[in-house]
């Protein structure tokens, strides 16, 4: 990776001498640009993009010469809107792009050119114009051409005034954009209704009135070649492990790719490890999530363009984590969390068991229910694990192209679909009830883990096992078994074990894994993963009635 | 994780689909006509016949019987695959059901097989056909239960919990006891009352009084892996006393001269055996203590007076030990220990069991035996005084 940066820089350092002899002007600059180029290697992006594009220049004191440069370079789009102002002896224009910049702010602001008094504007058009640009929002001089492309293409407006070298880019972003819903994939049932948009502003904005502490850090920069999508990398200074923050931006830096389309890209590009079934970094679409997240050290990465928020480290039990597990009190959390976790187990297992028992271990079953099962079985032209496995596929099939219809049609297929699995495929001897109830119980158990990475992963997982489990029983699935705890014990999500804290079993912090004890308890936060901040509360913060006055005093503020 | 993986590796290595076994619900061992080995008798169970109409299950027998003869128990169950379309599958078997024949020349020879045979279990229910032939008792088909075994197997359950004259025995109880120096073993017998030679024919379970009905009945007492007699009725029941295996069962007294005019209800018993020594020889003490409710009560009898109560208590405790002195003293007379005194014996006192053991047969017969009973009632039914109370006045 580094050494084509390095070629790809040399390339354009190249291309940049060239350019600068013929235009006469000495090899000094050219050493300078190389210095700045390697320094941040896609500050000139758009030569990064096509080398033919012209080199980073300053801005032309001539307006008329400007114009025409972008015109030329955006390849006159028709969505560059240009307006001209005249008034007394001052020229320039204003450029924005149509429908990324706020109209209303732009007409307001022209609005207001127009009282204006003269001899002001003659003294300093540009001082003028500043003064002007004031009240239309944040603002900015510019003064080389990269800078200028980077605000135009993110909605801001430029005004150029003749005679002056520096171009005022004034904060104008507004564009159509989806208001925030309701959650669509990770439901809670007590907790808030809002998530996040496709609007990176809006997404950052969600977080920030959540956290109100000045120790919430945002950094921004901008990925994809092309794209130039704007990350922002979230977390709060002083609880946030320095080491894990500087990894995090180490690795988003290092893509390099033409776009990012969404926080998938990212994901996949800074995971520890590619060949896993298995999450490593958490997504969600819930600002309370990313809060807790925050909170407890771990970074939030957050994508323009998409209302999904990667948050890393992330470990093994936080994806049986629901929002709800929070809102409602300890018992009941701890047993839905509990019943998750079986509900994993059973999306997992449910088929290799069914496999591994009738075709294997026979005497395990009650016999009643042998009897049963056998009685359903007579007439099934199939070995078990055919059967299961066609229902298995069967099922995958009905659920993949029911997640994509449209959605007009989706009801018919699902029709089709519950009687093909329910009825039919029985009543024509082609599988047995039993196999109906397993895949069912499978499917259903599969969507109880709430995060859909997670249970995706299950469901390839279970594909696995059922082949271990018709060739080798149960001691196939042990097998089967023990290689994914193997593999998930060697996992790691930016430096922390994927199985913390069960792993390095570390008793100190089981107050939220596998049972959810009082959040009283929930006394420091997850290790590894911040920076020696570990406490969370204070030390006597166990509900009941103050008897003591004196023992109340004890709880800090999160 | 470990103890994760314990329940999961257990099992057989091999791929056998379920519609390939045949499933052995009850085997019944018979011995074979002049004396060439055994007659090993099948009840294989049907499933389509079994299972609800939802697959249209037919209207056939849910078993069916089969039958192979062999030199060895081995070699008659591998004779079956002649007959039988399916691999013939043990592991499923409820009971094993041994005719009173081949018991009297010796169970030793069918019982290494069974312990043997990864497949087989040794939790099967041991039974011996008493006055019928195994095969009659495996092939008659019942009314209740459609599977015959289960009939078998659960009727003993209910008598073991309601009664207290039998009690479970499988096949490790069996070797135990055998392997054990100073105890013999014992196992529940069963008949067939009515007419044997039609229980296997579907008009057995077609009327709703079956011409044949298996029934548990006694208990058979082993010598040297031989079948030297039985014990019946109360006398069963002072054995289990002694076992310590009675969960529930009842007690009649009389009172005033009225015959079994009081019943009571034997709940939460505990027997201690304890071994000691007088006159320099071996004597048992069982102290039995137990609970008790009384369920019936046919005489004026003023139940609420704890007084009463006390005699009530008192003539339950002699109930009960009359019921073990005499069943200990009619076991004495086979000499055979199938209580198990003698083990408790090698336990207490190891040195002097390596000298008693010679001769243990004869030492068990004129042992002597103390019984101490103690019986709290504590519950009366939800009534006090008897409807009689008020006619007689």
């Amino acid at each position: 990776m580094q050494q084509l940066d390095k070629k790809l820089n040399f390339g354009n350092a190249k291309h940049n001498v060239k350019c600068l002899s013929e235009a006469g002007t000495l090899s000094i600059l050219s050493k300078l640009l190389k210095m700045k180029i390697k320094v941040k290697h896609d500050d000139n992006f758009r030569q990064n993009q096509d080398p033919n594009k012209p080199k980073n220049l300053p801005i032309e004191k001539d307006y008329k010469e400007n114009l025409k440069r972008i015109k030329s370079e955006l390849g006159n789009s028709g969505d560059i809107a240009i307006r001209d102002i005249f008034f007394g002896s001052a020229k320039g224009f204003a450029i924005y792009i149509d429908g990324m910049a706020n109209n209303t702010m732009i007409s307001d602001f022209f609005m207001e050119l127009v009282v204006h008094e003269e001899g002001l504007v003659l003294k300093d058009p540009f001082q003028f114009m500043l003064e002007k640009a004031t009240g239309l929002g944040n603002f900015q001089i510019i003064r080389d051409w990269n800078e200028l492309y980077d605000g135009l293409l993110s909605g801001n407006t430029l005004i150029f005034v003749d005679g002056f070298d520096q171009v005022i880019n004034v904060e104008t972003k507004g564009w159509e954009k989806r208001s925030i819903t309701e959650p669509t994939t990770q439901l809670a049932i007590r907790g808030p209704k809002d998530s996040f948009t496709e609007t990176f502003r809006t997404n950052t904005a969600l977080i920030r009135r959540r956290i109100k502490s000045p120790n919430l850090w945002l950094e921004t920069m901008k990925v994809g070649k092309v794209s130039q999508t704007d990350i922002g990398l979230m977390y709060i200074k002083g609880i946030a492990e320095e080491d894990i923050v500087g990894e995090v931006k180490k690795r988003i830096k290092r893509i390099n790719m033409d776009g990012i389309i969404g926080s998938g890209y990212i994901e996949q590009c800074i995971e520890d490890k590619t060949m896993t079934t298995f999450p490593t970094t958490y997504v969600t679409e819930r600002p309370d999530v990313v809060t807790s997240q925050l909170l407890e050290g771990r970074v939030a990465i957050i994508v323009d363009g998409t209302p999904f928020v990667v948050t890393a480290p992330s470990v093994f039990i936080q994806f049986f984590q629901a929002p709800d597990d929070y809102y409602f009190r300890f018992d009941i959390a701890t047993s839905l969390r509990l019943l998750r976790v079986l509900s994993f187990f059973i999306a997992l297992l449910a088929p290799s068991m069914y496999i591994a028992a009738t075709t294997f271990h026979q005497e395990m079953i009650p016999t009643p229910m042998a009897i049963a099962i056998a009685a359903q079985r007579e007439n099934v032209p199939f070995p078990a694990f055919v059967e299961a496995l066609i229902m298995e596929v069967t099922f995958e099939i009905l659920r993949e192209a029911g997640l994509r219809l449209p959605r007009a049609v989706g009801q018919a297929v699902s029709i089709v679909g519950a009687l093909v699995i329910g009825q039919a495929a029985v009543q024509a001897g082609l599988v047995s009830p039993v196999m109906v109830i397993v895949v069912s119980i499978t499917a259903i158990a599969n969507f109880a883990t709430p995060s859909f990475p997670m249970a995706i992963s299950a469901r390839l997982v279970r594909f696995f096992l059922m082949l271990l489990a018709s060739i080798l029983g149960f001691f196939g699935i042990m097998l089967g078994m023990l290689g994914i705890f193997i593999h998930l014990c060697s996992l790691r999500s930016f430096g922390v074990p994927y199985m913390s804290p069960l792993a390095p079993f570390s008793l100190k912090h089981q107050q939220d894994t596998i049972f959810r004890l009082p959040i009283y308890t929930f006394k420091e936060r997850p290790p590894l993963m911040n920076e020696g901040n570990m406490t969370r509360a204070g030390s006597n913060i166990k509900p009941g009635p103050t008897n003591k006055p004196e023992s109340s005093s004890g709880s800090d503020k999160e | 994780m470990f103890l994760f993986s314990l329940p999961l590796l257990q099992g057989c290595w091999n791929q056998e689909e379920l519609t390939n076994l045949a499933f052995v619900m009850a085997l019944g061992i018979d011995k074979a006509e002049h004396n060439q080995g055994y007659t090993l008798t099948f009840e294989i169970v049907n499933p389509g016949n079994v299972a609800s109409s939802l697959m249209g299950g037919g209207q056939g027998s849910p078993v069916a019987v089969y039958k192979s003869t062999g030199k060895t128990l081995f070699e008659a169950a591998r004779r079956a695959s002649k007959e039988v379309s399916r691999k013939i599958y043990f592991a499923h078997t409820n009971a094993v059901v041994v005719s009173e024949q081949v018991a009297k020349d010796g169970i030793y020879d069918l019982l290494d097989v069974m312990d043997r045979d990864p497949v087989f279990r040794t939790t099967t229910q041991f039974f011996i056909a008493r006055n019928t032939s195994a095969e009659k008792v495996v092939s008659t088909l019942t009314i209740l239960d459609k599977i015959p075994v289960y009939k078998l197997v659960k009727s003993l359950n209910v008598t073991e919990t309601m009664l207290g004259e039998n009690t479970k025995i499988i096949i490790d109880d069996v070797i135990n006891s055998i392997v054990t120096s100073g105890k013999e073993p014992f196992a529940n017998g069963v008949v067939l009352p009515g007419k044997q030679n039609k229980g296997d024919k579907m008009s057995n379970i077609a009327s709703d009084k079956p011409n044949a009905i298996i029934k548990i009945d006694g208990l058979a007492i082993f010598k040297g892996g031989k079948l030297i007699g039985w014990i019946n009725r109360n006398k069963a029941k002072g054995v289990v006393w002694v076992l310590n295996k009675v969960k529930v069962t009842d007690i009649m007294i009389d009172w005033q001269g009225k015959k079994n005019a009081i019943s009571a209800v034997v709940r939460r018993t505990h027997v201690k055996v304890s071994p000691s020594i007088r006159k320099g020889k071996f004597a048992m003490n069982l102290v039995i203590k137990t609970e008790a409710d009384i369920q019936e009560v046919n005489t004026n009898v003023d139940i609420t007076n704890p007084k009463i109560i006390r005699k009530i208590e008192e003539m339950v405790e002699t109930e009960v030990k009359k019921e073990v002195y005499e069943s200990i003293h009619t076991v004495q007379k086979t000499k055979s220990d199938i209580f198990g005194f003698g083990e408790i014996i090698h336990r207490s006192h190891p040195k002097k069991w390596k000298t008693l053991k010679q001769n243990w047969d004869q030492e068990f017969a004129s042992m002597e035996v103390t019984v101490k009973s103690n019986v709290y009632i504590r519950r009366n039914g939800i009534r006090n005084k008897p409807f009689w109370s008020n006619i007689n006045q």
